[in-house]
């Protein structure tokens, strides 16, 4: 049963910041997330604002530097059919059509799976873990078969976006808009490890409002692509996967982003991949080392070792893919 | 409360003979064809009215307040701030007056009670509310204060029998002795084999999940109750609930017309059903009880998890010369079965053969039957453990189970089938599987690796009396079929129209089943086992028979011909000899003077001497990547004995459900326990994985032997329900086997388990 609360639906930005600076207000883009958070007890609410009303925030253009600006509330299904974004951005292309069921991507935004909550589900039930104020992570010495295997300390969900991977691989920015006015980040500084602050998954302060992402122009020779591993064919969180971002020039890898999905509390950026992809031809030795090199330092649970295989697996056919 | 396996070991009840004389089907004219459902516009267009659809004026919502601990005492409640709630009507606990009910009985003795002090499991009830609507009900639950006394409590059956291990009921964890089965001397036979293997299988627990969740709308007038439920069952229900009031069944009727899927969960009335009814008498008033989504994977049964090891002897030909079996499951925290030995028992010729299962207690949600119970567990460690026999002998592991294919049943007294399609659906299974060719072309590299498995499978009850139909014909010669059978979405209500239809010759849609009410209709068992087609449609084509020997009796005397002369052809009667001697059948004086035929037809007693079964052979291809454990079923090919197909699409659709469902035993579905705190961590649609259309492959068949029994019953149909969901994980974990040289003992098989095996197996692409 949802919890009773005010419901707002502000027509300016200004007017949902400052809904949104309320205590307890929470933002209501999709609300495939929100409502289920709701109903489920896993955090309340004092007022819900609807975002459904800022039009500014829908929609997907070109920006003048050939770059592209999705409005936050531009659905996923959106994202995934643009024919712009497949062609020049497909790690995000692929990264979004990868998400939930297609009712979910008609519904879900962009925004909202950004800043959705995780999917642990100690975080989900009835328990009284460490995100939601309590004392443990329960997944510590529970059942921890879909948790983390780097960046977790005191908490060890796993960041549950497909579009958060591509669009740091991609080196995307948000602009966010707050009381003191808006700012612009990259997409890598949005999110927070459970070792800065395990009660959040974002910078977002109160009243602040993810309003549009804004992808840089294609690199010369781009090439790009989402590989998600799942348990079962749809509607289904990553088990692992990797964002790819590359751009290649006479043969040889000249940029490279490489992030892995499912393994971390945030989307997890291996720089060290990224340095050793730059400057070479990409091959199967070259993809075989590189696999290796994306699970190194990986700290397995007691039920989630598999990962560092599943991820290597996935980083080498990925990359191979793209070879 | 029905025990788990009634139909494998209950005795058949003394019945009357069959009411008129039925030689087998020939050649049929509408029994057998693709005929769609006579309800499908109602079920499409959202006009059939479901039990969770059902309204009253009036009426209050309920909601059930359930322990969140896994084994607690309940030490003190406090509903005061809970009654002064806007909305509230009534609030239950342990401490209101007619609340002290005995509940979950098996082997003569109660479990429980509808609210007990001392809760088991995660979910076992509490309290009650009702209140004006479901909102009001669920936020009064929130102010009812609980104090509880925790306790130690154990989830692992393999763990509930330590000498350490917490009692869940006091006297001991068992539910009651193993079951053991002996025949031969094991020890000879597996001295006397060329190949021994073994080794211990697991398979999950799994919920049933049906679309519509549980639950019973309720009202009285004066003493006497009517129900609403979403059930498999009505008659069941009825029992069950006059029993815990104490009232006389004929002041019980239960209404069940739709019902949104059950697989086993619905056999049985639940303590929502009750209280729903305590809480209408408390308030005066209609009173709706549903369970939430949550409540229905905590507590309306499971198929419990099983684990088992399995030792298999051949001889260098594959003659089985012994098998060992045993099994431990548990029923949960209140008794259900658990047992999984019968196919190790019965499916294959083997002369020596031990078996024994365990069933304790643990504190977790309670087991109910779930299509074909016990079945799909055993098949799980039997059919991969012939498969590992095959790979040992280096034979082809069709041609080990042709080898093996029993003339009799050895579990039932070594008594023959009246029909057994073992071997037919193997072969054909085979054939249209392309066994041999695709087998032969397999190739062992690259990152994507094909395989293909097979397994088998029987169900061992093909239904029996008592079932009773009433079938009315009209003087306008449409027709009114009365049965108490529930259609648990299976086609039951399409079927028996055909059947009557067949017998009649009247059209479809001049016939109208009435059916799953107490009040009103004949009495049948509950819907599960596989058992409406082979018990109910014998009574259907009895009472129809009746019907038309009484319509040509009248007819006869108008035509003035003996009745043996005449037959029914479209809408008139006619005669054999003289076709100008004919009368409509609106015209048959007996007809119009009564306005109405009536025909009763019993099911008679199963036939002597002789054991009814359905058997099957699934075929699975799998591609596994290597790289990272994801498995892909990418067809099946399910062939079945279940003797006459009564109608193609319903046959073909239950078999496809069936697939679908042992998809999920073999790939997806999981109940995950918190070891912490016993608490159930994915008791939601996303988090306990039912497989989606993406899972399921396109490249489906369905066969079907098609074997005349004319001794299995009346209608020579052997049902299809639960045979079709046996042996397909089974398959499927052999292809996998096949396809990487790595068996997955524990169901399901993910790629968590299987990139973590590859991986110590150092297999890369």
């Amino acid at each position: 049963m949802l919890p009773s609360f005010r419901y707002v639906r502000p027509r300016t930005v200004s007017e949902a910041v400052k809904a949104l600076a309320a205590e307890g207000a929470r933002a209501h883009a999709g609300g495939t997330d929100l409502l289920g958070c709701l109903r489920d007890g896993v955090f309340d609410a004092k007022s819900v604002v609807s975002l459904s009303g800022l039009d500014d925030l829908k929609g997907i253009s070109p920006t003048k530097d050939g770059g592209l600006k999705i409005g936050a509330l531009t659905t996923l299904a959106e994202v995934a059919r643009h024919p712009g974004i497949a062609k020049g951005w497909p790690a995000l292309a692929q990264g979004a059509a990868a998400a939930a069921s297609p009712q979910l991507r008609n519904q879900g935004t962009l925004g909202g799976n950004l800043c959705q909550r995780p999917r642990c589900w100690y975080f989900r039930g009835d328990f009284d873990c460490a995100r939601k104020g309590g004392e443990i992570c329960y997944a510590v010495e529970g059942e921890n078969t879909y948790h983390a295997i780097f960046g977790g300390s005191g908490c060890f969900i796993v960041h549950p976006s497909d579009t958060a991977s591509p669009l740091v691989a991609l080196r995307a920015t948000v602009k966010v808009v707050g009381p003191k006015g808006a700012r612009s980040l990259p997409v890598e500084k949005l999110f927070v490890l459970p070792a800065v602050d395990h009660t959040r998954e974002t910078i977002l302060a109160p009243g602040e409002v993810l309003t549009e992402v804004l992808l840089p122009p294609p690199l010369e020779g781009a090439k790009g692509l989402y590989r998600k591993v799942r348990s079962r064919g749809a509607w289904d969180f990553a088990l692992g996967g990797v964002a790819l971002a590359l751009s290649v020039k006479d043969g040889k890898v000249a940029s490279a982003g490489v992030v892995l999905s499912g393994v971390a509390p945030t989307p997890w950026r291996v720089p060290e991949v990224e340095k050793l992809l730059v400057g070479k031809a990409l091959d199967a030795k070259l993809a075989a080392e590189a696999a290796e090199l994306a699970v190194k330092g990986a700290e397995p649970m007691s039920g989630n070792d598999y990962k560092v295989p599943l991820v290597k697996g996935a980083v080498e056919e990925a990359l191979l893919a793209l070879a | 409360m029905t025990d788990l396996l009634y139909w494998l070991q209950g005795p058949v009840p003394e019945t009357e003979p069959p009411t008129a004389e039925m030689p087998p089907w020939g050649e049929t004219k509408v029994v057998g064809k693709p005929v769609p459902r006579v309800d499908a516009y109602e079920r499409v267009s959202g006009s059939a009215v479901y039990p969770l659809d059902f309204a009253l004026p009036d009426m209050l919502h309920a909601a059930i307040l359930r322990s969140p601990h896994a084994h607690a005492r309940v030490k003190a409640i406090d509903t005061s701030a809970a009654e002064k709630m806007p909305g509230v009507r009534a609030i239950l606990t342990a401490f209101s007056p007619g609340a002290d009910v005995p509940w979950y009985r098996s082997r003569g003795r109660f479990y429980s009670k509808l609210f007990d002090e001392r809760v088991r499991h995660e979910g076992d009830e509490v309290a009650a509310v009702a209140a004006e609507t479901r909102a009001q009900a669920f936020d009064a639950l929130k102010a009812i204060r609980v104090e509880y006394e925790e306790f130690a409590f154990v989830l692992d059956p393999r763990e509930s029998l330590a000498p350490d291990a917490p009692l869940v009921h006091d006297g001991g964890n068992r539910y009651g002795e193993p079951a053991r089965y002996e025949r031969g001397d094991l020890a000879a036979g597996f001295a006397a084999a060329d190949a021994v293997v073994e080794a211990t299988y697991s398979t999950a627990c799994e919920i049933h999940a049906p679309m519509e969740v549980h639950g019973s709308v309720a009202k009285w007038d004066g003493n006497r109750l009517t129900i609403w439920d979403s059930t498999q069952g009505v008659f069941v229900v009825q029992q069950m609930v006059a029993g815990a009031l104490k009232l006389p069944l004929a002041n019980v009727r239960v209404i069940g017309h739709y019902m949104g899927g059950g697989f086993g969960s619905k056999l049985e009335a639940g303590k929502y059903t009750v209280i729903a009814a305590l809480l209408a008498k408390t308030t005066a008033r209609p009173v709706k009880l549903f369970l939430t989504r949550e409540e229905v994977f905590l507590n309306a049964g499971n198929r419990p998890a099983n684990t088992m090891k399995v030792k298999i002897g051949a001889k260098k030909d594959g003659a089985l010369t012994a098998i060992e079996f045993s099994s431990i499951g548990s029923g949960g925290a209140y008794p259900n079965g658990a047992d999984t030995s019968f196919l190790a028992t019965d499916l294959y010729t083997c002369p020596n053969v031990a078996a024994v299962d365990e069933n304790v207690a643990i504190n977790a949600g309670r087991a109910r039957a779930m299509r074909a119970p016990g079945f799909p567990q055993g098949a799980w460690a039997l059919e991969q453990a012939m498969d590992e026999l095959a790979l040992k002998l280096g034979m082809d592991p069709v041609a080990l189970r042709l080898a093996n294919v029993p003339k009799v049943s050895q579990r039932r007294g070594n008594l023959p089938y009246t029909s057994t399609g073992l071997a037919e659906c193997l072969r054909d299974g085979a054939k249209a599987f392309g066994w041999e060719t695709t087998r032969a072309a397999k190739k062992d590299d690259g990152p994507i690796r094909k395989g293909y498995g097979v397994a088998a499978g029987m169900w061992g009850y093909g239904g029996g009396p008592p079932a009773r139909v009433v079938v009315k014909l009209f003087a306008d010669g449409s027709v009114n079929v009365n049965a108490g059978a529930a259609d648990i979405g299976t086609g039951t209500k399409t079927v028996m129209a055909q059947t009557v239809a067949e017998e009649l010759g009247v059209p479809l849609e001049k016939i109208r089943i009435e059916h799953a009410d107490t009040g009103t209709t004949q009495y049948s068992g509950p819907s599960g086992g596989s058992k409406t087609v082979p018990s109910d449609m014998p009574a259907a084509r009895a009472a129809a028979v009746e019907v038309r020997t009484k319509l040509l009796a009248g007819a006869a005397e108008e035509l003035k011909v003996p009745a043996a002369e005449l037959k029914l052809e479209g809408a008139d009667v006619v005669s054999t000899k003289d076709p100008a001697k004919k009368l409509a059948v609106t015209e048959v004086p007996a007809l119009q003077r009564n306005q109405v035929i009536v025909g009763v037809g019993t099911r008679g007693p199963n036939v002597e001497g002789k054991v009814i079964s359905m058997f099957a052979a699934h075929f699975a291809e799998v591609e596994v990547n290597v790289r990272t454990g994801e498995v892909s079923v990418t067809k099946l090919v399910a062939a079945q004995d279940s003797a006459r197909v009564m109608n193609r699409l319903t046959f073909e659709c239950q078999v496809q459900g069936g697939l679908v469902m042992g998809l999920g035993l073999g790939r997806t579905e999981e109940r995950v326990l918190d070891r912490q705190t016993g608490k159930m961590v994915n008791a939601n649609w996303h988090d306990y994985k039912i497989p989606t259309a993406l899972d399921v492959p396109v490249a489906q068949e369905v066969l079907s032997a098609e074997l005349v029994d004319t001794e299995c019953n009346t209608a020579g149909a052997k049902g299809v329900g639960e045979p079709a969901t046996i042996p397909t994980a089974a398959a499927i974990a052999n292809a996998v086997r096949d396809a990487v040289g790595l068996r997955v003992h524990d169901s399901p098989i993910t790629p968590p388990k299987l990139a973590a095996l590859l991986a110590a197996a150092g297999k890369k692409g």
